[in-house]
């Protein structure tokens, strides 16, 4: 039975760079996660990482196009550490090897993107989260000696001590099939949001809320979860990510009547507004019948506009998905977007350093909810913020673990029902009930359906019942393999769980939050209300078994909240 | 028709017979070799790797020499004369100022490359510029009952991209084609499309050999009378080294390789030795006994 | 809505049975992807086809795997495309990459392969001494071009398609020697003697690649893995001088003054002054080896002796000899990397 100071679950950006910061500290690491570490979503990240490294930059002035962004909802102590060590962070990744873009003089340079008042974006072509990845897992192959990859393992639940406090998880080799507990004084959770709860989403099909749902599952509260980004800018047929880069490089968007749209809603910003702004722009020419497309779904992006030869330096990923997945070449034409399912603002509700309420138990990345995005996360802070935040968890991790002795091995029998509960879903046949691709899929379609840019309480509700009826009917879902060897489709039926755990959430949240705001808008109530809703609301699991909602206060240092306009 | 032909080295240094019958081929499909006799070796790749400018300015200089003569194709008989000099092209087409710069290097013989120049193997003419229909009406002698087993090498079907294969010039079929064409049945085995292991003969010998030997063993296996290649350095390391690939694979292969135009000699009407088969190390016994037959049963 | 036929090599471990194909019928667009294909059969008929996938838009590098028998990524391939470069009368086949020990159906062991030979490179930057205080300063078109090394997404595609590795195991790959280039490649890195050094003594490194192309061919992102082996064998043997133990840098040095003094290739001197001369310790036991083959090219008048004393066509290149002379006498010599600086006329005409 492995044990180590600390655990971490998850093996994106966040969670990479949590193990490198805990394992310089001294601690033992393990690092876990359901795929190869390359193959984490960070990968998507594509357009860049936000740092005011420039001289005539500053962090206050990240830190407040941070907080407007978020429509105040953000924690501003917290936005301030980001936007304070950002600078840093970028040079340490720089030292390693991370092969950012350099300006003529041969320095690092920058690129502009949305709701940012200066260009304070540092990238890798339009592969930035890709290569911060890859360099980080050489990190790991360098340091091997003192961090121990688990690598295609999936968690299938927390391990909690008789006083609550987290001491590691139990996980299945997926390899093998084989379950084993791990023993950690700190458990860090790095696993990824919650995306393909939605469909169709940006997300990959990895990310399926698993932290967030272990995390409430073993009694932690979630914040923020009705906060789902639209990204402005997906594929119209099939909802892949055109970066926001595009726009940052001069592309712009414009509706069937060839009109500049982004001159009425923002015309200070246009096109570089912030992503809530630009979705509901998009949404709002689609509703009122100015959209392309075979049924008026779609807006277009003229990345034309960019020369041809910076395309081909900065944005040549796009150029691929442009001819691989529409069929366009969108050096020679526009392309057909809308906004789609990006991001979850919210998650497991940390604090500075990480931690949960929960001992022993942290969070960083789009698993957790510092809440350094609030309302609405601004392109290229999502980057930043695994790293710092990674980095913070795996330090306090690796202190905290210091000199506290090793928690006692769980019994036996934790690993045992968890076994007897896999094979319990394995002796489900078609006879049991629905399958659970089916589930999934109206998982994916009501959530898009009702929980999108535009909501109101009659969709919400009703998507409330599609979920909780679905929940009753995961119970019965069966699978096809009966076999331990990858047996990815009982992996699959543990993941619909998680999803509709979160999916329960955000629909609870965004019910409460009677008021619109940042990527929160609801036609019922369309203005935002400072008075009574400048407050996180927190989902965590009651006693009973149900879902039980609070409330959080938003910490405001600097900034106060004012009216927001692009 | 004519053109500016380029034979290459191997053709006229360890595979002589390849340029043989080449010459003997061409007018019987009408066409005029206005030979490049001052053009220098393509680099076969090595070249490019020691030094960029020194490869692009050695093809560029060929390039010249072929636009000079005033022919609008230039035709290559070597698969890996077609890569190399297509990969020295690419570069040389994209970009002006380093087009200029390559030709500034050939001024003192007064030679300068102007994009584009139209270079095409044997093989990309006779179905890209003859034509099927043409060369069936050509062929005297079909190669009925002749199992051919194509061998395209690397040089000429890889990359893609650069060698302009796509679906509308199905390139990588063209050898299936033109032995259809000729009559002969073509025999598919495993190697076809693969590497020959020439180009690391003198690094890692075993590792070479070893690749020839399998594909060879793979078109015996798959009862090929022969293999055909469009080009000569496959040959020397399907043919002249087929005695140590028999070795290092450990088993008899003893299956003769002809060059492209020996195969179309043989169609259209020439005898073996005319077209050289004598002169390969595997002796083409099963070939020439087919074309002995094939006579007997025209005179019976 | 058009329909596919999936032929599926399918390979169930724990069956104890041998690998069977299996075929399904999926209803979807020509231009969705063979992996929706997959994921299709999978969520609709057979929940135990095992293929590993994440981002469906060729950036996680997951989903290799051999369609119609070329090494793809599902994700990024078309059912329409597929099905018209079908060997098989309009069946998709879809196996397992090559290269790579199979777990199950399409999912292969990496790790024993591809991520092992990762490692033998040391990949990860070593810098010399302690970091600046600020970035490094490197200039813009370095940065360029090791990224397109750093675009590899270690799908292990070129790894499948390698003809290399095919017969020697051993070959360090394609996939590692171009991550070996993101460092040679890279100012920043302060071993490049060391890395090349190393690369170009193991049997097994950069001059074992047989320049066959199919790595440039299979792979999805551009990263032309044969053009990053051959940019660390010109670092090896240009910027180092490295004599390696494998003949690489004078199999090369060989080659440029046979041409130089021949124009056309004399084939009688390259193989032995490959080995270091007729009369090299090495060159002796080869041309022992390769005198049986000598001798039936005699008997059957492919080489003449006259031939492989002196070349023939030697006294038609005065002109090539000043060429070289000149091309290598400069200091810099010129060179273009279409990566960078993309196809400029192209442009003009777009525009």
């Amino acid at each position: 039975m492995p044990s180590h100071d600390v655990l971490i679950i998850g093996a994106g950006l966040a969670g990479q760079r949590a193990a490198l910061a805990a394992a310089e500290a001294g601690a033992t690491v393990a690092i876990m996660s359901k795929v190869h570490p390359v193959r984490s979503h960070s990968n998507a990240a594509a357009g860049g990482i936000n740092a005011a490294l420039n001289p005539e930059d500053s962090w206050e002035s990240h830190a407040y196009d941070t907080v407007k962004g978020s429509d105040y909802l953000g924690d501003q102590d917290a936005i301030e550490i980001m936007c304070r060590e950002a600078p840093d962070e970028i040079l340490w990744l720089e030292h390693r090897g991370v092969t950012f873009h350099r300006n003529e003089t041969g320095h690092l340079g920058t690129r502009a993107f949305g709701g940012a008042s200066q260009a304070r974006t540092y990238y890798v072509a339009d592969i930035t989260g890709q290569a911060l990845l890859h360099v980080l897992y050489e990190q790991l192959m360098k340091h091997h000696a003192a961090i121990d990859r688990y690598e295609e393992w999936f968690v299938t639940s927390l391990l909690q001590d008789a006083g609550g406090h987290c001491v590691g998880a139990v996980a299945r080799n997926i390899r093998d099939g084989a379950m084993e507990t791990f023993t950690a004084k700190g458990t860090i959770l790095a696993s990824g949001g919650a995306g393909q709860a939605f469909k169709p989403t940006t997300n990959a099909l990895i990310c399926t809320g698993d932290g967030i749902a272990q995390a409430y599952r073993a009694g932690a509260p979630l914040m923020d979860m009705e906060m789902i980004q639209y990204h402005p800018t997906t594929l119209l047929e099939n909802g892949f990510l055109i970066t926001e880069g595009a726009r940052g490089e001069g592309a712009q968007l414009f509706n069937k009547d060839g009109e500049r749209f982004m001159e009425k809603y923002a015309p200070n910003k246009m096109e570089l507004a912030s992503r809530d702004v630009v979705s509901r722009a998009e949404q709002t020419e689609i509703d009122e019948g100015r959209g392309v497309g075979p049924d008026g779904q779609g807006i277009l992006l003229d990345v034309t506009l960019v020369p041809k030869k910076r395309i081909l330096e900065a944005l040549r990923e796009i150029v691929n998905i442009g001819r691989d997945f529409a069929g366009v070449d969108i050096t020679r034409e526009p392309i057909t977007i809308r906004p789609g399912q990006h991001y979850i603002m919210g998650g497991v509700k940390t604090d500075v350093e990480g931690r949960t309420p929960i001992p022993g138990l942290y969070a960083a990345g789009e698993v957790a909810c510092v809440s350094v995005h609030g309302g609405n996360r601004l392109g290229a802070n999502s980057l930043l913020d695994t790293l710092i935040f990674g980095r913070r968890a795996g330090a306090h991790a690796a202190a905290r673990a210091d000199g506290m002795p090793m928690p006692a091995e769980p019994p036996a029998s934790r690993v045992r029902d968890e076994e007897g509960w896999i094979a319990s879903l394995l002796q489900r046949g078609p006879g049991s009930g629905r399958r659970v691709s089916e589930i999934k899929d109206e998982l994916g379609e009501a959530m898009n359906r009702h929980c999108a840019v535009f909501r109101d309480e009659q969709g919400l509700s009703t998507c409330l019942d599609v979920v909780r009826r679905l929940q009753e009917e995961a119970r019965s879902a069966y699978v096809d393999d009966r076999g331990t060897i990858f047996n990815q489709d009982v992996l699959g039926a543990i993941e619909l769980g998680y999803m509709l755990d979160c999916a329960e959430a955000t629909l609870l949240s965004a019910l409460e939050r009677r008021e619109s705001r940042g990527a929160q808008f609801r036609t019922d109530y369309p203005e935002r209300n400072d008075d009574e809703w400048l407050r996180h609301i927190t989902v965590s699991l009651g006693a009973s078994g149900r879902p039980e909602l609070g409330y959080a206060p938003v910490t405001i240092t600097s900034w106060q909240p004012e009216e927001r306009k692009y | 028709m004519k053109v500016a032909y380029w034979p290459g080295c191997v053709s006229r240094g360890f595979t002589p017979e390849l340029h043989g019958a080449m010459e003997k081929v061409a007018p019987l499909l009408d066409i005029e070799l206005v030979e490049l006799d001052r053009a220098a070796c393509c680099g076969a790749g090595v070249i490019a790797e020691h030094s960029q400018e020194l490869a692009d300015t050695l093809n560029a200089r060929t390039f010249a020499l072929a636009q000079q003569t005033g022919e609008a194709l230039m035709m290559n008989i070597c698969s890996t004369c077609q890569g190399s000099m297509s990969e020295c092209q690419e570069r040389l087409d994209a970009n002006a100022e380093y087009r200029m710069a390559i030709n500034d290097n050939l001024r003192d013989e007064g030679l300068r490359y102007e994009k584009p120049v139209t270079n095409k193997n044997l093989a990309w003419v006779l179905v890209e510029e003859i034509g099927l229909d043409e060369l069936a009406a050509r062929v005297r002698r079909p190669l009925s009952g002749l199992k051919v087993g194509p061998f395209y090498g690397c040089y000429i079907v890889r990359p893609r991209e650069r060698l302009g294969i796509d679906e509308e010039r199905p390139r990588h079929t063209y050898l299936h084609r033109i032995i259809e064409t000729l009559g002969g049945t073509v025999i598919d085995y495993a190697g076809q499309y693969k590497c020959c292991g020439f180009p690391i003969i003198t690094m890692n010998k075993e590792a070479s050999l070893r690749q020839a030997g399998r594909h060879l063993g793979d078109a015996v296996d798959a009862h090929a009378d022969c293999l055909v290649t469009p080009c000569p350095l496959c040959h020397l390391n399907l043919d002249l080294q087929q005695p140590l690939a028999e070795r290092v694979v450990g088993r008899e292969l003893n299956l003769p390789v002809l060059h492209l135009p020996q195969l179309l000699g043989l169609a259209l009407g020439l005898e073996p030795k005319e077209l050289g088969l004598g002169r390969h190390v595997v002796k083409p016994t099963s070939v020439i006994d087919w074309s002995q037959s094939v006579v007997a049963t025209a005179t019976a | 809505m058009p329909s596919f036929t999936l032929k599926i090599r399918r390979y169930l471990p724990e069956s104890g049975d041998a690998p069977f194909w299996q075929e399904f019928d999926v209803d979807l667009e020509g231009h969705r992807s063979v992996l929706e294909g997959i994921l299709t059969a999978k969520a609709r008929e057979d929940g135990s086809i095992g293929i590993r996938c994440s981002c469906r838009a060729a950036i996680c590098g997951s989903c290799g795997v051999l369609i119609n028998g070329r090494t793809r990524l599902a994700c990024n391939t078309h059912l329409a495309e597929a099905v018209r470069e079908s060997p098989e009368d309009g069946k998709i086949i879809v196996e397992p990459m090559n290269n790579m020990p199979v777990l199950k159906d399409l999912i292969v062991d990496m790790d024993a392969v591809h991520w092992k030979k990762i490692q033998r490179v040391t990949p990860w930057l070593l810098p010399e001494g302690p970091p600046p205080e600020r970035e490094y300063v490197v200039p813009h078109e370095n940065m360029v071009d090791v990224t397109q090394s750093m675009a590899c997404i270690q799908c292990g595609a070129c790894v499948s398609a390698c003809l290399s590795m095919e017969v020697d195991p051993l070959f360090i790959g394609p996939a590692a020697l171009a991550k070996a280039y993101r460092f040679v490649g890279d100012p920043r890195d302060g071993a490049q003697y060391e890395r090349v050094k190393d690369l170009a003594e193991d049997p097994a490194g950069i001059y074992d690649c047989t320049h066959c192309f199919a790595c440039i061919d299979a792979c999805p992102k551009g990263v032309a893995p044969m053009s990053q082996i051959m940019r660390l064998r010109r670092v090896a043997s240009r910027d180092h001088d490295i004599e390696d133990r494998n003949n690489g840098y004078r199999h090369e040095h060989a080659f440029v003054e046979n041409i130089e003094r021949n124009g056309l290739l004399h084939e009688a001197d390259l193989l032995p002054d490959s080995y270091g001369g007729k009369l090299h310790p090495r060159a002796v036991p080869e041309l022992i080896d390769s005198l049986p083959v000598v001798a039936k090219g005699l008997a059957r008048r492919k080489i003449t002796p006259g031939k492989a004393l002196l070349h023939p066509h030697r006294r038609h290149y005065k002109d090539v000899r000043k060429l070289f002379k000149k091309v290598q006498a400069k200091d810099e010599p010129l060179e273009l990397n279409l990566y960078i600086v993309g196809y400029e006329e192209e442009e003009e005409a777009a525009r």
